[in-house]
């Protein structure tokens, strides 16, 4: 593919995946957010296959595939098994309000531009300028974290920030090296099952998912 | 040598997992954990004699700094281990645990020790990082053992905030990978941790900035380090008493261990300046809240907890301070440190079972109750306070030395004032426990094959901390690797 | 050609753009509402109906409140008159019109803005219950959308180096690629949701309702009626109308008329009536689907435009 294409592929399927981040800060249903995960995981893996098609690295490609199967069709599954046994269950009232926290998904944004300036320096690609999308969808992935209450939430903040950190490396290095990458998305796959079981076990002693409910340790 | 080191613990966990439980099964742990120290000695008797060993087709790589860790790990885990099988008994005797769920802690406690070891003796940064997830994944369970509500809470919180921690070491690890592709080009082991420390002069300086800052706050999140530090108590408290011994006193060193690692990357792309003023800013802050919060607790295991946080912010701050004689202060720190904590978890561990209740002004006159326990209860404090002839007052001594040394001597004040303030606390907490009106009942004895272990682990300590003989040329050897 | 025939072909553009947008407004209003109807399994009134509809309050009587001062009457001229003069100086048909370098993005907001303001003052001035609260929500709306607006102009003018509209359009004629750029998307994403706000249309607003409390624009214009209100509904096609054909000429300008000849203009003219048809009719099939947002979730919705505007600009900077 030519130069430009490739950049502007690229360019579009990053800038999803820091969107689908901002988007989980604004909608309200798990259900919606969980769908919003999916496509993020969905950019993600285009992300990796183009750059693998670009650098004719079929190591590339296969941990793309390796992506879309997890982030974008396991993860999600499980994610939503866990909130079947609480059908249609809304945040009930975040930590900072969403208009707030929208904007403030906007000061992160650009405070990762100016933070990763050194970095955008170093790797002057279309692919290495890219890179403050992933640090800037991290850090509103951290964010969504903090202000969430709902543990299935939290849940989504994690594979928020493990989304923006694998963008990065994606972007950055073509990938890190194939080892620690199978290590690295079956870690991320084994805490997501880890979470899961702990939900569950979460569920079946107070029948929610509310954290709210669980400030027994404290000083 | 090293698939050894590694292979024990792991057919430790295949047999425990695959034999159904019985009496004695506990008693594999303490055998595989003994035979993790012997070989950590052989290895590194051979290491300060000869060169670095490596294994696995260079995955692996022991240098002195590995070995010491190694021993580190095992001459815990024989502790904690030996006081499982008692922890365990009891628990199935009380109904509160079925012999499976047992079976899979044996099974959690073997994996635990082998992804640590993993870890120290991991040449690859990559790996490194791998192991250390995959601990907080192990661990998680192991937190959440006793599955009460607020076991169940404080894994939860364990798993949710080390996530992000290991996340952001992540990132930090693909900015350095980054900083080496752009020097080294795409190799056989780009991230090969030696090869990394001979090429750090030419690594891109505002990369490994933003990289060092990174690795800081996530493998300092599994540390305790202010600000991420908020799972620790929770989860070193809720945890049965032998996972906390060996969280409290190995996990988190086995994580600044990592750092230290990074430092020595860092030290030679940015100078020395800029991570020692992170590390000092991070171990202030680490000392200050562990200070702040320790005067109000009224939990002895949440004590012990935050008492953790204090001392890994010393640990940091020498290792800020960064010369030689710091270097090997912190080492022989975090060896003294594992031990009295981990005596003190156990110790504390064989009170709630006995006592029943984990708070401060319910357990009060343990001397007089439980002389044996009460005492080495006691003599653990005291240990962990920096009283001679235990080795933290050696340590604590030499990193105070180091820092006046390097021209930190501000910070070394502040942490003077940090540590008389824990002083007190922990001395308040003490006397309520330990000291009281006798009562009625008689003084009840607790079993040899409990304090026999408890009383080892001190009398080590006190050992370490009158002459550090046997360790001597392996702490100069590891503190050069850190601090050329 | 000289100077002499590029004005007068310049200004042939513009009066067709005036036309088109006043006449094509209407016929573009009465197309929407059919395709709902359709949608919804209704035949619906024909196509032309709002042209009958402005023709039949022409010749009703002129009816004003009696405690209205001059803005009332003056605020549905000025309505028509401004969104006149904005579509005669902007690029749909043609990348020149008349008076083209005063053919500012800024200046076109304010233009309409200046018809919405006196329009939100007469519905305060009929001085009714029901005409304060609507333009007292029309205000917030606007007010909430502004800066949406600004920062969607701001990456959109980043491409050409200008804020001058034709230049804009030349600059993606110029390179076709800059559209699919993240910074182009995020802005025009921005923009259609800042479009939905200020025409009043669903999800913001609904058009249609009859319920007095859910207005928000019929609340401010419910006392108008005959030649004025003729005026407002005209004012308001138009607008919309404008707004669709500017957000048109920056996703995809192809077929505008670049040279000055008339034939080029003629086959700008026939462009924008078909790329504005199907904008307009994505639009009607999704306010089918959509229901009016609660009034007190507008603020999420625009600060969502504004941060998308924002991550606009952001990722402008990084290609430079």
């Amino acid at each position: 593919m030519s130069a430009s294409t490739y950049a502007s592929v690229l360019g579009l399927t990053a800038a999803v995946v820091l969107l689908c981040a901002v988007v989980t800060l604004w909608r309200r249903t798990l259900r919606a957010i969980i769908r919003v995960l999916a496509v993020q995981g969905l950019a993600l893996a285009c992300v990796a296959m183009v750059v693998g098609l670009r650098r004719h690295d079929t190591g590339l490609i296969v941990v793309a595939v390796l992506v879309l199967a997890a982030k974008a069709i396991v993860v999600p599954m499980l994610i939503t098994r866990v909130v079947r046994h609480d059908p249609a269950s809304r945040e009930t009232q975040p930590l900072v309000n969403v208009p707030a926290s929208l904007v403030a998904a906007g000061a992160l944004t650009i405070l990762a531009f100016a933070v990763t300036r050194s970095v955008t320096a170093l790797v002057p690609t279309p692919a290495g300028r890219l890179i403050p999308l992933g640090l800037a969808a991290m850090l509103v992935g951290f964010f969504a974290l903090v202000t969430r209450r709902k543990a299935v939430s939290q849940i989504v903040g994690i594979l928020l920030v493990d989304n923006g950190v694998a963008l990065v490396a994606f972007l950055a290095t073509a990938g890190v090296p194939l080892i620690v990458e199978l290590g690295a998305s079956l870690d991320v796959l084994l805490a997501v099952v880890v979470l899961q079981v702990l939900a569950a076990r979460l569920r079946s002693l107070l029948g929610s998912f509310d954290l709210d409910r669980l400030t027994e340790l404290h000083d | 040598m090293l698939i050894v080191i590694l292979g024990i613990p792991l057919a430790g966990a295949l047999f425990s997992g695959l034999v159904p439980w019985r009496r004695g099964i506990g008693w594999l742990g303490t055998a595989s954990a003994s035979g993790v120290f012997v070989s950590g000695v052989v290895l590194a008797v051979g290491i300060v004699e000869g060169r670095p060993v490596t294994g696995l087709g260079g995955i692996l790589r022991a240098d002195a700094l590995s070995a010491f860790m190694v021993i580190v790990i095992g001459v815990i885990a024989v502790l904690a281990t030996w006081q499982g099988v008692r922890y365990l008994e009891a628990e199935i005797a009380a109904g509160r645990c079925t012999p499976r769920h047992a079976s899979l802690y044996c099974v959690l406690v073997q994996g635990f020790l082998a992804t640590m070891l993993l870890a120290v003796l991991a040449a690859n940064l990559g790996v490194l990082w791998v192991a250390v997830e995959a601990t907080t994944v192990v661990t998680t369970f192991l937190v959440g053992h006793r599955r009460t509500r607020s076991s169940l809470e404080a894994s939860w919180k364990y798993i949710v905030i080390c996530s992000v921690g290991i996340a952001m070491a992540f990132l930090g690890t693909v900015l350095v990978y980054l900083a080496a592709l752009h020097v080294v080009g795409h190799g056989p082991h780009p991230l090969d941790w030696t090869s990394l420390v001979t090429q750090s002069h030419r690594l891109d300086p505002g990369v490994m900035r933003l990289a060092f800052a990174l690795l800081v706050l996530g493998y300092g999140t599994k540390v305790g380090l202010v600000p991420m530090h908020s799972w620790l108590p929770d989860a070193h408290s809720q945890a049965p008493a032998p996972v906390s011994a060996l969280m409290s006193g190995v996990l988190l060193t086995v994580a600044f261990y990592a750092i230290l690692r990074f430092k020595v990357i860092a030290d030679g792309a940015l100078g020395a300046a800029f991570p020692r003023s992170l590390l000092v800013i991070v171990s202030l802050l680490s000392l200050a809240v562990a200070a702040s919060l320790l005067l109000t607790q009224r939990d002895y295991k949440r004590m012990l907890a935050y008492h953790s946080v204090e001392h890994m912010g010393l640990i940091a701050l020498g290792a800020a301070a960064g010369s030689p004689l710091a270097i090997g202060a912190v080492l022989l720190h975090v060896l003294g440190h594992g031990l009295a904590k981990g005596v003190l978890f156990l110790a504390s561990g064989e009170i709630l079972l006995t006592e029943g209740t984990s708070e401060i002004e319910h357990v009060p006159a343990l001397l007089s109750r439980r002389p044996v326990l009460g005492g080495i209860f006691a003599f653990g404090l005291v240990a962990l306070l920096g009283f001679p002839p235990f080795s933290l007052f050696v340590s604590e001594l030499n990193m105070l030395r180091a820092e006046f040394e390097v021209g930190l001597g501000w910070a070394a004040a502040v942490s003077l004032v940090c540590m008389a303030v824990i002083f007190g606390a922990v001395m308040s907490h003490g006397r309520h426990m330990l000291l009281g009106p006798k009562g009625t009942a008689t003084p009840a004895m607790t079993p040899a094959v409990v304090a026999v272990p408890l009383i080892g682990g001190l009398v080590g300590c006190a050992f370490i901390g009158i002459s550090a003989w046997p360790l001597q040329s392996l702490l100069h050897a590891a503190a050069r690797i850190v601090a050329p | 050609m000289n100077a002499g025939s590029h004005t007068v072909v310049a200004v042939i553009a513009s009066c067709s753009q005036v036309v088109a947008v006043a006449v094509g407004g209407l016929v573009l209003i009465g197309l929407m509402r059919k395709v709902r109807a359709h949608l919804e399994g209704r035949v619906g009134a024909p196509i032309l109906q709002p042209m009958f509809d402005v023709r039949k309050l022409f010749r009703k009587e002129r009816l004003r409140p009696d405690q209205a001062t001059w803005i009332f009457p003056l605020a549905p001229v000025v309505l028509v008159a401004t969104v006149a003069v904005a579509a005669a100086i902007t690029p749909l048909v043609t990348t020149g019109p008349a008076l083209s370098t005063g053919s500012d993005f800024f200046a076109l907001v304010y233009l309409l803005l200046v018809g919405s303001t006196l329009l939100a003052l007469a519905g305060m001035d009929a001085g009714t219950a029901f005409g304060g609260m609507g333009s007292s929500r029309a205000v917030t709306i606007g007010a909430l959308a502004e800066p949406a607006l600004l920062v969607t102009i701001l990456a959109l003018s980043a491409t050409a180096h200008s804020s001058n509209l034709p230049a804009i359009v030349r600059a993606t004629l110029a390179d076709p690629g800059s559209v699919a750029t993240p910074q182009r998307l995020f802005a025009l994403g921005a923009l259609l949701v800042v479009i939905v706000a200020e025409s009043g249309r669903l999800p913001v607003d609904n058009p249609a309702t009859h319920l007095e409390l859910t207005m928000v624009h019929e609340a401010m214009i419910l006392e108008y009626a005959g030649p004025d209100l003729a005026f407002v509904t005209v004012g308001e096609a138009m607008r919309l109308t404008l707004l669709l054909g500017v957000f048109v000429n920056l996703v995809a300008p192809w077929g505008i008329a670049t040279t000055t000849n008339v034939a080029a203009v003629a086959v700008g003219l026939v462009t924008l009536v078909a790329k504005v048809a199907v904008v307009g009719l994505a639009l009607a099939v999704f306010e089918v689907f959509t229901a009016k947002l609660r009034l007190f979730r507008l603020p999420e919705l625009l600060a969502g435009a504004f941060v998308l505007a924002l991550l606009g600009v952001v990722s402008g900077l990084v290609v430079k």
